[in-house]
């Protein structure tokens, strides 16, 4: 045998080891690339991600697949989704399949007043209702123009909410054509929406003993607790209100409704947003909605009043006034 | 054999270590800076009152990037006027008997005011013999409503003396007209009248005959507040006679400054103001750190809803937010309006730690004012056109 054969036998293991080394070093303690663009300051990505990035680079991106991405973190190290988001889908008009249409009035409108068409963001296509439920949202459908303000709730007995102004509740807020804005602290998220100045506060430290478990009054838009599982923000929602509609269409809940939503940040521009609605009120089943949330990138960005309510007063109460219009 | 022990143990090895390395776990070893529990008794440095002796003194607990901890719930109810009365002179601080002697009886009469009390909610438009706010029936008793002592003899604390400075000439002309006061002090001049503003509502006006005569014909005459059109939370944060509370929340490049009946959000990025174009109901803040104290600059008021009736396109509110001590904020806000006062003023106004949470709002969803006033209104005019002709 010659000298160098152990010698080179032993070396093997010593390479293995070092080429081990320098890979697990470079793909661990180096972020991966992908960084929220807004303040966080890009770094260059690894060898490996710098490699499945130019072979991936060469192809457009294909509607509704991402490539692997881990949010950059919080200094309490959690999946950062602070920023200003947004829908764009139409869901807010009907959150099945719907086709344009002309809308309220077109006479006066015209296309300014017409409603684009869509598809839906159900899965399975379908809202499950029960049989009665699916007649009272037919109803809710015919009168959902129909805007008579009393002195009670019986305010809220027809008319869609949105045409009122209203908190639009969970989770049409979320896909209402209007962004919202995702503040994150440690003990608390909040979501202010531009949409009639409407605002969510999440709860997310379950050993903070002054705050109710459970909802301590129900609201417009419920009381929501969250937490992360991995990469994905949990809300769990519950003591709402049963005035809310979750679109144009008719579609509403009762006060049994249960919202669990997850947000997923799967791009540095993208939420993939799922909710999963529970109303055994109302439904046969549980059943989910999902669509991709944007992160609105111009340079500055910030919510602009929609107070909306100053632009509804006399559709509210112009039965009272002195001089009703006819 | 023994090559591929030696690999899969240093391999086994380095996979330890590089773990252990990642960030995520070296910051959860850190100590946390969050906490607002207190650690001393307040030193109450602005009211100059001194420390007690036998604690560690307190230090401000910090957010992870250093900067004072605001974060948590609050109470800005007062009893303490808005202007120095007379009697104080030139004094800006009471004795300690007089603290507790001013709080003492504004608790009482805010609960339960006797014919001739003054209630000072900082609100002088309040009148406890008002039809429209009995606090019998609203306000909150002493142990609820969450106003502590406070040993300044004003909210004004600038200029000197204590009081709001002149309007200027151009401002005394101009008429604002008996337009709503809202319960944070902006003058809405939606819903107008000429007349004397009484009970602080536009709508109503002095028959001259111990009564109000409400106008309430169309939505507008009831002004922005009663309409639920102006949201609340500021600028300035100013209490009316409930619902004085609001939240903090706090990132490293924002703040939500949450009321009751409304919201802010400041970027804390350095970003500009809006252009002029802008006006919005609350203005549009932008925020920044000057040493431990959180500043607010708002501009782009809308010329319909302004504090106090001020011009909104030379209005600036300046806010200042220091916390002196584990369950009180200093929050001193400057008025600055050259169009409109003489020069800028300031008030300093405690916000004291309190419980949570806070409960949602729903102000325009559950308005049964807007529909009571204007039905009342038009029942009241049927009835006086159904009197005979003869009787007129």
């Amino acid at each position: 045998m010659s000298r160098s054969q152990p010698n080179r036998a032993r070396d093997i293991p010593a390479v293995l080891f070092v080429t081990a080394v320098a890979l697990f070093l470079l793909v661990t303690v180096n972020p991966v690339a992908g960084q929220a663009p807004a303040g966080a300051g890009a770094k260059a990505p690894t060898t490996t991600e710098a490699a499945r990035g130019a072979a991936a680079a060469a192809k457009a991106p294909t509607a509704g697949q991402f490539r692997p991405y881990k949010a950059p973190r919080t200094p309490d190290g959690k999946p950062d989704l602070n920023g200003i988001w947004q829908a764009f889908v139409t869901a807010d008009i009907d959150v099945q399949d719907h086709d344009a249409q002309a809308g309220p009035h077109p006479d006066i409108m015209g296309a300014y007043g017409a409603w684009p068409g869509g598809q839906g963001i159900v899965e399975g296509g379908e809202i499950p209702y029960k049989p009665e439920a699916l007649a009272k949202k037919k109803e809710n459908a015919e009168k959902r123009m129909l805007v008579n303000i009393t002195s009670d709730d019986h305010r809220h007995d027809t008319g869609d909410p949105e045409l009122k102004c209203y908190t639009p509740g969970v989770p049409r807020a979320n896909y209402m054509p209007f962004p919202f804005q995702i503040i994150q602290g440690p003990d608390r998220i909040m979501i202010a929406y531009e949409f009639a100045r409407s605002l969510r506060t999440v709860y997310m430290n379950a050993n903070d003993k002054t705050i109710p478990q459970e909802p301590p009054a129900d609201t417009w838009m419920g009381w929501s607790s969250g937490h992360f599982e991995g990469d994905t923000l949990v809300v769990d929602s519950k003591g709402f209100l049963p005035y809310t509609w979750f679109d144009r269409a008719g579609d509403y809940h009762s006060d049994a409704l249960h919202v669990v939503e997850r947000y997923t940040q799967v791009s540095p521009y993208h939420i993939m947003y799922e909710a999963t609605i529970e109303d055994p009120n109302v439904f046969t089943r549980p059943w989910k909605m999902s669509f991709p949330l944007y992160r609105r990138m111009e340079k500055g960005i910030q919510l602009v009043d929609f107070n909306c309510t100053e632009f509804v007063l006399d559709l509210l109460y112009g039965q009272y006034s002195k001089y009703p219009k006819k | 054999m023994n090559n591929r022990w030696w690999i899969l143990s240093a391999a086994l090895g380095v996979v330890l270590a590089a773990v252990l390395c990642l960030p995520r776990f070296a910051s959860a070893q850190a100590p946390s800076s969050t906490s607002t529990k207190p650690t001393g008794i307040s030193a109450g440095a602005k009211s100059k009152t001194p420390p007690a002796s036998n604690t560690k003194p307190w230090t401000v607990p910090r957010t992870p990037d250093g900067h004072p901890d605001l974060h948590g719930y609050y109470n800005f109810l007062t009893v303490t006027p808005m202007e120095r009365p007379a009697k104080y002179g030139n004094r800006e601080f009471l004795t300690p008997e007089e603290t507790q002697e001013v709080f003492r009886t504004g608790l009482q009469s805010a609960f339960e005011p006797r014919d001739g009390d003054e209630v000072h909610y900082g609100n002088e438009l309040f009148n406890p013999n008002s039809v429209d706010y009995d606090p019998t029936t609203f306000g909150l008793s002493p142990w609820q409503n969450g106003i502590k002592p406070n040993p300044r003899t004003s909210l004004v604390v600038d200029p000197p003396d204590g009081h709001i400075p002149p309007r200027t000439t151009a401002a005394q002309s101009a008429r604002v007209l008996a337009a709503e006061v809202t319960a944070s002090g902006n003058i809405n001049l939606a819903g107008s009248r000429a007349g004397t503003v009484v009970q602080g509502h536009g709508y109503v006006t002095d028959d001259h005959n111990g009564g109000g005569i409400v106008h309430a014909d169309v939505p507008l005459d009831l002004g922005y507040g009663t309409t639920c059109v102006s949201p609340g939370g500021g600028p300035p944060i100013f209490p009316a006679e409930y619902n004085a509370d609001m939240y903090i929340l706090q990132t490293h490049d924002t703040v939500v400054l949450q009321g009751v009946n409304g919201y802010r959000v400041i970027p804390l990025d350095g970003r500009a103001h809006f252009s002029a174009n802008f006006h919005q109901w609350q203005g549009n803040g932008v925020g920044h750190w000057e040493g431990d104290t959180l500043v607010v600059e708002t501009t782009n008021f809308r010329p319909d809803d302004t504090y106090r009736g001020a011009n909104a396109k030379t209005l600036k509110i300046t806010e200042r937010f220091t916390r002196i001590s584990a369950d009180t904020i200093e929050y001193k806000f400057t008025i600055d309006d050259p169009a409109t006062w003489t020069k800028p003023w300031s008030v300093i106004l405690p916000l004291s730690a309190e419980k949570g949470p806070m409960f949602e709002f729903a102000c325009s969803e559950d308005d049964y004012d807007a529909v009571n006033i204007l039905a009342g209104a038009r029942a009241a005019e049927k009835k006086t056109s159904e009197v005979p002709i003869s009787q007129k």
